[in-house]
């Protein structure tokens, strides 16, 4: 990796233009049939490397603009090129001069759902700086990596939340490799599929057994369908009842051994009355204890506590 | 320790202390649902789709005003009967509420049943651990407390984990099951035969009435001592719980990250279990009188804070930890002391009933306490005002303590009695600093409703220190 006499580099965000994405705005060199808008994404590296997040909502033109200044030893020339998903794309080498004390690269790229993927900028000095550039469909806000737990009878509920509105939402029951598509209308006294912008919620009711599994929602974009999985489970009431009837019988036998464990020592003790002087025995104790109850009354009093 | 056994005087040891254990065992379960209320209330604001609010007076209503009828139960049939009832109603509200289909089932069970269960259980424990002890009261209540912060540690990981394996409807019914636990520990509680047997004579409205009436320890509430120490406690509790609601949000507030402002919290939690202890061991020593203990320890959490908000000022962590840390020990060191400091008021034989009625009386103080600093929250955009009023409460509160009889004297006075025609002198010089509840024999006991007071001026003592 770089070593650290690489200066400090400034940063300097660029606001990203996504505006373009609702114009009309068409970019003429490109002679297409349908018009598609170009969006601008740039970046300064300061250090090894830098990655960014780019989220596509449509087919686009993807302009990116990667800038570097360099390192101490500024040659006037180097070289830069661009990989997708780490391998090189054909005759992208581009010799850079340095302007300005910066190196900059350029280069536009049709975006579409088989072209997304990991776009990177790399100038070429005698070690490698590079902009990592992960072009995507919106991603879903939260991952759910526990599954969801339920009761046989009742209902679950569950939530998928992006940033960014999709055109629709889809849900599907997860059956191993097929996904089977579930449609609220057809079974609403199962299934109720709620959407409200960026949120949506799929709630099961009358939940048996066979409803454990995986349940995937789909937002999907014009580009592509952006997925996210959670699993349900579902169980009956016999699985927490075995814990629990677990610790009501441990606290009935500590109950029972305290108990016992009073009366044994409590026996003991009124089996030697001659050092009995005093004793706090309970009320209970005493008036079963009848006649000798009312000599150690007597022997309480006089003696001195 | 306060009664002479056949057994040795290693079975005492074990025994009295097995109390303190149970004791602690006891506040654990009891006040865990305390900690993780806030783990369950999310569940019930996602499942039943309420607000967090409605949800939130859940664990607001019942144990407060169940409190006096606990211990009234106590006077009556003693204190074991009493916490194993309390315990199986604990843990029937529980298990009842893992079926609630709407919110106000959970009311009913966790709030009502829970809360009556848990009334019945904790006041009757904290009057039976004072009971046990005589010269290591302090110390043993200091201890039984240190339940509550364990029980912090320790049970929200596990609710956690109950709630991921079986939902909220399997973790209350296993925490359920875990609240039996508290009848186990009330059987661990030896009874010592003092409750007040008044001969059962007949079950007219009147006798029922006075029967009620002694129990309930009502005759307290005219007497001005018991007042005062009502009114000061309820002050303190207006402050006391601000700091464990807003300290996080106070330190988000100041622009310290989510891992700092937990840290100072559990950090927190740690001095206050820590003051707990050296609060207790302290006043066992005896060098000061147990009022001055506290009104030294809540003067110092008065100021405390107050300087909370200036602790934080600049952005400073160090500031805000050190002041938190301060709080913290404070707000420990006084806690056993407050009622520790009953008996002395009221007599070891009323201090059941003043538990009870102390309870109910200072719960207004928090059920007062948190709103109103989340309405100066509100107002004033920061917690710097609610921090104030808190510090403001509990100073208040330590000049209300000041006023109460004989406060400025050297010695330990004689507490109140009910009736002063009842007042026997001679009985009175014969006992001893350390005799507690067994002074009499127990037919005198079953006869007289009055009793000999507990504590003596302490002339023997010569090193006390005003």
């Amino acid at each position: 990796m770089f070593s650290p006499w690489i200066l400090s580099l400034q940063l300097i965000l660029f606001p990203l233009f996504w505006r373009g994405i609702y114009t009309t705005e068409t970019n003429p060199s490109l002679a297409l049939t349908v018009p598609v808008t170009t969006v601008f994404k740039s970046a300064v590296l300061k250090g090894d490397s830098l990655v960014e997040k780019v989220e596509i909502l449509k087919p686009i033109d993807l302009e990116l603009a990667c800038t570097w200044t360099g390192n101490p030893n500024k040659l006037p020339n180097i070289t830069g090129y661009w990989r997708k998903d780490g391998s090189e794309i054909t005759n992208s080498r581009l010799t850079v001069q340095l302007e300005n004390e910066q190196y900059n690269l350029k280069r536009v790229f049709r975006i579409t759902g088989d072209t997304l993927g990991n776009y990177s900028c790399i100038f070429s000095d005698t070690d490698e700086a590079k902009i990592d550039f992960n072009v995507a469909a919106p991603e879903m806000d939260d991952k759910k990596d526990k599954p969801i737990v339920a009761y046989v009878g009742d209902s679950v509920a569950m939530a998928c939340k992006t940033k960014l509105p999709p055109n629709t939402w889809l849900w599907y029951r997860a059956n191993g490799t097929e996904q089977e598509l579930i449609n609220a209308t057809t079974d609403p006294l199962r299934y109720k599929i709620s959407v409200d912008g960026n949120t949506t919620k799929l709630t099961v009711m009358n939940l048996t057994e066979e409803d454990s599994g995986v349940y995937v929602c789909s937002a999907i974009y014009n580009i592509k369908a952006s997925v996210s999985r959670v699993e349900v489970r579902v169980i009956t009431f016999m699985e927490p009842l075995k814990p629990f009837i677990a610790i009501v019988a441990e606290v009935i036998i500590l109950v029972l051994l305290i108990l016992l464990y009073e009366r044994w020592s409590s026996q003991r003790s009124s089996h030697s009355p001659t050092e009995n002087g005093v004793h706090a025995e309970p009320t209970h104790k005493l008036t079963r204890e009848g006649n000798n109850g009312m000599d150690e009354n007597t022997t309480t009093r006089q003696r001195k506590i | 320790m306060c009664w002479c056994s056949t057994r040795g005087w290693w079975e005492e040891l074990l025994e009295d202390w097995l109390i303190v254990m149970a004791g602690m065992e006891l506040m654990e379960q009891s006040k865990m649902w305390f900690p993780y209320h806030g783990g369950l209330l999310v569940e019930f604001v996602q499942y039943f789709g309420e607000s967090a609010q409605a949800v939130s007076w859940i664990t607001s209503i019942g144990w407060p005003c169940s409190s006096p009828f606990g211990t009234a139960l106590c006077n009556g049939y003693g204190a074991r009967p009493v916490v194993m009832a309390g315990g199986c109603l604990s843990a029937l509200g529980f298990i009842l509420a893992s079926q609630a289909t709407c919110v106000t089932h959970l009311y009913l069970t966790l709030g009502i049943i829970s809360g009556s269960g848990w009334a019945l259980v904790f006041t009757p424990m904290v009057a039976s651990v004072m009971q046990y002890f005589t010269r290591k009261r302090s110390l043993a209540m200091a201890l039984g407390f240190t339940g509550v912060g364990l029980s912090s540690f320790a049970f929200s990981p596990l609710f956690q984990l109950l709630v991921e394996m079986y939902t909220w409807r399997g973790a209350l019914l296993i925490l359920g099951g875990l609240s039996l636990n508290m009848v186990a520990c009330g059987a661990l509680i030896r009874p010592l035969g003092t409750h007040k047997a008044v001969a059962a004579s007949a079950w007219s409205c009147a006798s029922l009435f006075h029967r009620a009436y002694s129990y309930l320890e009502l005759s307290l509430l005219f007497q001005r001592p018991f007042l005062t120490y009502s009114l000061a406690i309820t002050f303190f509790n207006c402050g006391y719980f601000v700091p464990y609601v807003h300290l996080v949000a106070h330190s988000r507030h100041e622009g310290f990250s989510q891992y700092q402002a937990a840290f100072v919290i559990s950090a927190t939690g740690v001095t206050d279990i820590v003051g707990r202890v050296v609060s207790g061991w302290a006043s066992d020593l005896g060098r000061l009188r147990l009022p001055h203990m506290l009104v030294l320890w809540t003067g110092l959490l008065g100021l405390s804070l107050l300087m909370l908000p200036l602790g934080s000022l600049g952005g400073s962590y160090p500031g805000l930890l050190i002041i938190s840390l301060a709080y913290g020990f404070c707000a420990g060191a006084m806690t056993p002391l407050v009622f520790s400091v009953v008996p002395e008021i009221v007599g070891m034989e009323r201090m059941l009933g003043a538990l009870g009625l102390l309870q109910m009386i200072e719960s207004i103080g928090g059920l007062l306490g948190s709103p109103l600093s989340g309405l100066l929250k509100d107002l004033t955009g920061s917690y710097t005002a609610s921090f104030l009023v808190a510090g403001g409460f509990l100073l208040l509160g330590t000049m209300v303590m000041t006023t109460l009889p004989h406060f400025f004297s050297c010695t330990d006075q004689r507490p109140l009695q009910r009736h002063a025609r009842n007042y026997n002198n001679k009985q009175q010089n014969q006992q001893s600093p350390e005799s507690g509840l067994m002074t009499n024999s127990l037919s005198e006991k079953l006869n007289h409703i009055d009793t000999i007071p507990y504590s003596q001026p302490r002339t023997d003592d010569a090193t006390t220190i005003c």
